[in-house]
């Protein structure tokens, strides 16, 4: 995409995207505009000057080149504005990665997560075999291994933790609560479910892309979201450091399509060797993925790095 | 605290806009710019022979554009029909075919005449004409009524190849006739089932020659115009009499326009390439449009016209609905950012101490479904400053 002309009058060049194309033709009145958000996905505000006079602050910031608006749907509003009634917050949560709390929500060595997408690749020993990838030769299960068709409650988990990552502050404001996260999945790939693997749910969309959103709110029994015990929080145990407003956890599990056919690795794969069973490598076909978090209520999102392994 | 502003009734609004693109159509691009006749590169002759295509460029190539088709008809009844003449069930499907489609049928299911004043109660029929059929590309969603005007050569011809055609000698422009729908804009007809349409009228481009039969003109508020056929607006078909080549009082015929003063009998306008049909040669006589219907092809009739066609220009007419998206931004919103370099840790980077206003800069709009799905998007073309003092208003307006 090119730059905007920036040289004369403000302009605002809107276009529907590749998704509002999709719902406008299916003509079912799915295509039904109700609200709007902001973003500032160009924006660096690391450019501001705080050391500078008050004009010459934001010099840098307002001269930032702005990109033609992209028809993904997945490529814009990276970024969103928040609305906050409070003018005098200094501190704002972010979600961070646990991998910190336990053996099982610790990543791969690589820095991601990868999901066995079949039985065969988590574990074949029962078929006399070693050259599955999700325990090790001592039989403990591998660090970021997620077993994708396991309801058994083992293996790695993905767990998010949103707070404010000071020590300046003891207690996050009501308002800055995260209760509802949004994860982005490509559906041809996986589905989300609890970290047991035992309770399944329905995306609430999904897109022109293949990309699946599911809505996780928190509620008194909810598996995925939940509210720790400040108390019970030690230093060590979340990379947050400070108040932690809330917690989501889940696991991916593979999608039919993968554990019955190689045509999505074949098509956008590759191969990657992982150690296995017998304490030596085995080849897999490989798909590397992002899924995306996004807090609903301060808008912070998150990009896990994801690759779906089969053997 | 949230990242969605809901719409409300108030802040949606749908309107409907009528844009205007002007189509000039320069002679050359009719006739001779691609080509000697007969092989011009962007005219498209077909084998079935029943129109021909202009494009605006040689049509193998791929930026191409289509502009127009030409053809001619007449009706079964008048005497150019003739069951040996050349294509003659041709011409007469034609017309036919652009009859049922523009003017209908009558009470008793028989297709109707054009009509010269659009009265289909009596008066005069248009029985021989020549159709033009503008591309959609060009005319989009209709002809802008009263915009319509072609220059057309009728400068007097002997009818042999070298003489017709502006490409040929036809360029002096004191031999043009200015066709125009005069008055469209608020005098046109509707009791067609292709739309509204507009008559055609005919005037001399310049006072300095006498082309026009001054008698044919009509009475009333076109007193000095000569009805010269029908033009269809949202259809974008030019209807175009043959009697516009035609002497007022000929061996041919009392229906022509032109000027009697002006024509002599063998000097009237010549629209059809003698050698482009066994017919015409072997007649010997001139190449009048009455020879050019009767006993010519029809390509080499829209060969014929092309070459006397000076200009053609309209105004298209786009009709844009659009729904307008207020998204009204209070002074107590939007100050914040979710974007990750607005923290350090969790400070706020753009805030020197806690009392210090918010502050954030907007680049984007995005329109949302209940769902959460983007549908639409919109960049500023640059960056614009929010903080709690401000209050904003952005209009996103999406076209359909």
């Amino acid at each position: 995409m090119a730059f905007q002309d920036n040289s004369g009058d403000i302009i605002l060049d809107v276009v529907l995207t590749d998704e509002g194309r999709r719902r406008l033709a299916k003509g079912d009145g799915s295509f039904s505009i109700v609200k709007f958000a902001l973003g500032d996905d160009e924006i660096n505000y690391e450019l501001f000057n705080t050391a500078a006079t008050t004009a010459l602050q934001d010099l840098s910031i307002l001269q930032t080149p702005i990109l033609e608006a992209f028809t993904n749907n997945m490529s814009s509003m990276k970024a969103k504005l928040l609305s906050l009634s409070n003018n005098n917050l200094f501190y704002l949560p972010i979600l961070k990665l646990n991998t910190l709390a336990n053996a099982s929500v610790a990543a791969h060595t690589a820095g991601n997560f990868v999901v066995c997408v079949d039985q065969n690749t988590t574990d074949n020993k029962p078929l006399g075999l070693t050259t599955s990838i999700g325990y090790s030769a001592a039989g403990t299960p591998n660090a970021g291994m997620l077993f994708g068709v396991s309801t058994d409650n083992v293996g790695t988990y993905i767990k998010i933790d949103a707070g404010i990552n000071s020590t300046n502050v003891t207690e996050i404001d009501e308002s800055l609560i995260e209760t509802e996260f949004s994860i982005e999945i490509d559906s041809r790939l996986g589905s989300i479910v609890d970290k047991s693997g035992k309770v399944f749910l329905s995306p609430t969309a999904v897109d022109d892309d293949f990309i699946a959103t599911y809505i996780l709110r928190k509620t008194p029994n909810s598996p995925f979201v939940f509210t720790p015990s400040q108390e019970a929080l030690e230093a060590a145990s979340s990379p947050i450091n400070g108040p932690i407003a809330s917690t989501l956890e889940f696991k991916i599990r593979s999608s039919q399509d993968l554990r019955v056919s190689n045509y999505l690795f074949d098509r956008i794969g590759s191969t990657n060797t992982y150690t296995n069973a017998a304490g030596t490598n085995s080849t897999t076909k490989t798909i590397d993925s992002i899924v995306r978090i996004t807090g609903l209520s301060t808008g912070y999102a998150l990009d896990l790095p994801v690759r779906f392994a089969k053997l | 605290m949230s990242i969605f502003k809901q719409l409300g009734s108030q802040d949606i609004v749908s309107t409907k806009t009528l844009l205007h693109e002007a189509i000039p159509l320069t002679g050359t691009i009719l006739s001779g710019a691609y080509g000697l006749r007969g092989s011009e590169r962007n005219i498209k002759d077909y084998a079935h022979g029943m129109f021909q295509s202009v494009y605006d460029y040689p049509y193998l190539s791929s930026s191409a554009n289509h502009v127009m088709d030409i053809t001619v008809g007449y009706h079964s009844s008048t005497s150019l029909s003739m069951s040996t003449g050349p294509q003659n069930s041709k011409k007469i499907n034609i017309y036919n075919q652009m009859a049922q489609v523009l003017m209908g049928y009558d009470k008793d299911g028989n297709i109707q005449k054009f009509d010269k004043d659009g009265d289909l109660t009596g008066g005069d029929k248009i029985t021989a004409c020549y159709f033009l059929n503008f591309s959609r590309l060009l005319t989009k969603d209709e002809i802008k009524k009263g915009s319509f005007e072609l220059l057309l050569n009728v400068g007097a011809g002997s009818g042999s190849a070298s003489s017709v055609g502006s490409s040929a000698g036809h360029t002096d422009s004191a031999s043009n006739i200015r066709i125009q729908d005069v008055g469209a804009s608020t005098n046109y007809r509707v009791n067609s089932p292709a739309g509204e349409y507009g008559i055609l009228y005919a005037e001399e481009a310049t006072n300095s020659v006498d082309l026009i039969n001054a008698a044919s003109a009509t009475n009333g508020s076109n007193a000095t115009h000569v009805p010269v056929g029908l033009i269809y607006y949202q259809a974008g078909v030019v209807v175009l009499t043959s009697s516009v080549f035609l002497r007022a009082s000929s061996s041919f015929g009392n229906n022509g326009i032109l000027s009697n003063v002006g024509y002599g009998d063998a000097t009237q306008p010549a629209v059809h390439m003698k050698s482009d049909s066994t017919a015409l040669n072997a007649a010997g006589a001139a190449a009048t449009v009455y020879h050019a219907f009767k006993s010519g092809s029809i390509s080499g009739s829209c060969d014929g016209l092309r070459d006397r066609i000076a200009n053609i220009q309209f105004n298209n007419t786009i009709e844009l609905n659009s729904t307008i998206h207020f998204c009204r931004l209070n002074h107590n919103e939007f100050n914040y950012s979710s974007n990750p370099t607005y923290l350090t840790g969790s400070q706020i980077r753009v805030k020197q101490n806690i009392q210090s206003d918010p502050v954030s800069y907007i680049t984007s709009i995005g329109l949302y479904s209940a769902d959460n799905q983007l549908l639409a998007v919109g960049k500023l073309s640059e960056p614009i400053r929010k903080d709690p003092t401000i209050e904003l208003t952005f209009r996103a307006r999406l076209d359909y």
